[in-house]
């Protein structure tokens, strides 16, 4: 409903609304994440989590969603520092691919079990008491 | 001037008349070489087909018909209706040199979930399976069996992990479901 002076209460609605809404999503961000690890003879040999922040947009949809409580934090790498146990269980639920080789010589064996997850985008939305990461999946050709 | 055209006409005629005569024989004797061709490579092609098509006959009686058999008595793993549960356990232990019981805990849980992993794609998948053996003088001087899997893997869950003497083992679960496969 127009008001007398105009049509100020709606603006300021919109404000509010516009306002809620930012404060929400303080900060939103899109990074790349590849992990990789390498088990010879069940002992763990080496392990590689590289995070990255995306310099193109990243194509996609939001599927697979975890939230991190984690008040003010606006650096996605310290957070999953913080949370590293928990990251690495969700991204293994996304798809890691598994090559393995044994190779036994005069019944000796040595085992290499190499575990990779490809270079994958995810959409991390930092809020005010916690932090939303969300994995982009790419749409199938 | 007139007799010297009836001449040549003559000798044309002659001349067209010796060449069909040239020509008749070659005629009549193409035939029977070409009736040699066509007896020889028929000769050959029907000792081909008589081996081919008992094995033709075969396939195509027998085979078939076995195939049936065997998809008949072999049931299906994965029904549309009936999700596969697949359960692994997979061990790990932590290296020598870590700095605590908890680091070696979380190094022994990784190499563990990799293993598990490892059995979850060796029991959807398969395994690749090579062997080599070098014999000299009649002795074995070296035997090597390589094993390969690659595969991806995606929602396994793991189930309960267990640390104990160094040893870390991961029970792992993963459900397999008609509609994962389906195209």
């Amino acid at each position: 409903m127009r008001s007398r002076d105009g049509n100020h209460s709606f603006t300021r609605r919109l404000c509010t609304v516009i306002f809620l809404f930012s404060s929400l999503a303080l900060n939103a961000g899109e990074y790349l994440v590849s992990y990789k690890y390498i088990v010879k003879n069940a002992t763990l040999y080496n392990e590689s989590l590289d995070i990255s922040k995306s310099m193109t947009e990243c194509e996609g949809t939001p599927s697979q969603t975890i939230i991190f409580p984690s008040p003010h934090e606006d650096n996605f790498k310290k957070l999953v520092e913080q949370h590293k146990e928990e990251f690495i269980e969700y991204i293994h639920k996304l798809g890691i691919d598994i090559q393995n080789q044994d190779t036994t010589t005069n019944n000796q064996m040595n085992s290499t079990t190499v575990l990779t997850l490809k270079t994958t985008c995810f959409k991390v939305d930092f809020n005010d008491t916690f932090v939303k990461i969300s994995h982009l999946k790419q749409p199938q050709n | 001037m007139k007799y010297s055209l009836v001449l040549i006409s003559l000798l044309c005629m002659t001349a067209f008349g010796a060449e069909e005569k040239k020509a008749m024989p070659e005629v009549t004797h193409i035939p029977p070489v070409k009736k040699a061709e066509t007896i020889t490579v028929p000769n050959n092609t029907t000792i081909n087909v008589s081996y081919e098509k008992p094995h033709k006959a075969v396939k195509s009686g027998t085979c078939p018909a076995k195939m049936h058999t065997m998809a008949e008595e072999k049931p299906e793993v994965l029904t549309t209706d009936k999700p596969l549960l697949i359960s692994v356990v997979g061990q790990g232990v932590a290296p020598v040199n870590t700095t605590s019981p908890a680091q070696a805990y979380a190094l022994a849980k990784r190499a563990a979930t990799a293993d598990a992993y490892r059995l979850i794609a060796e029991k959807v998948k398969g395994v690749n399976v090579d062997g080599q053996d070098l014999i000299k003088n009649m002795m074995v001087k070296r035997s090597t069996v390589r094993t390969s899997v690659q595969a991806m893997v995606r929602n396994a869950n793991i189930v309960e992990t267990t640390f104990k003497d160094g040893l870390c083992e991961v029970e792992m679960e993963i459900t397999l479901s008609h509609a994962d496969f389906a195209q």
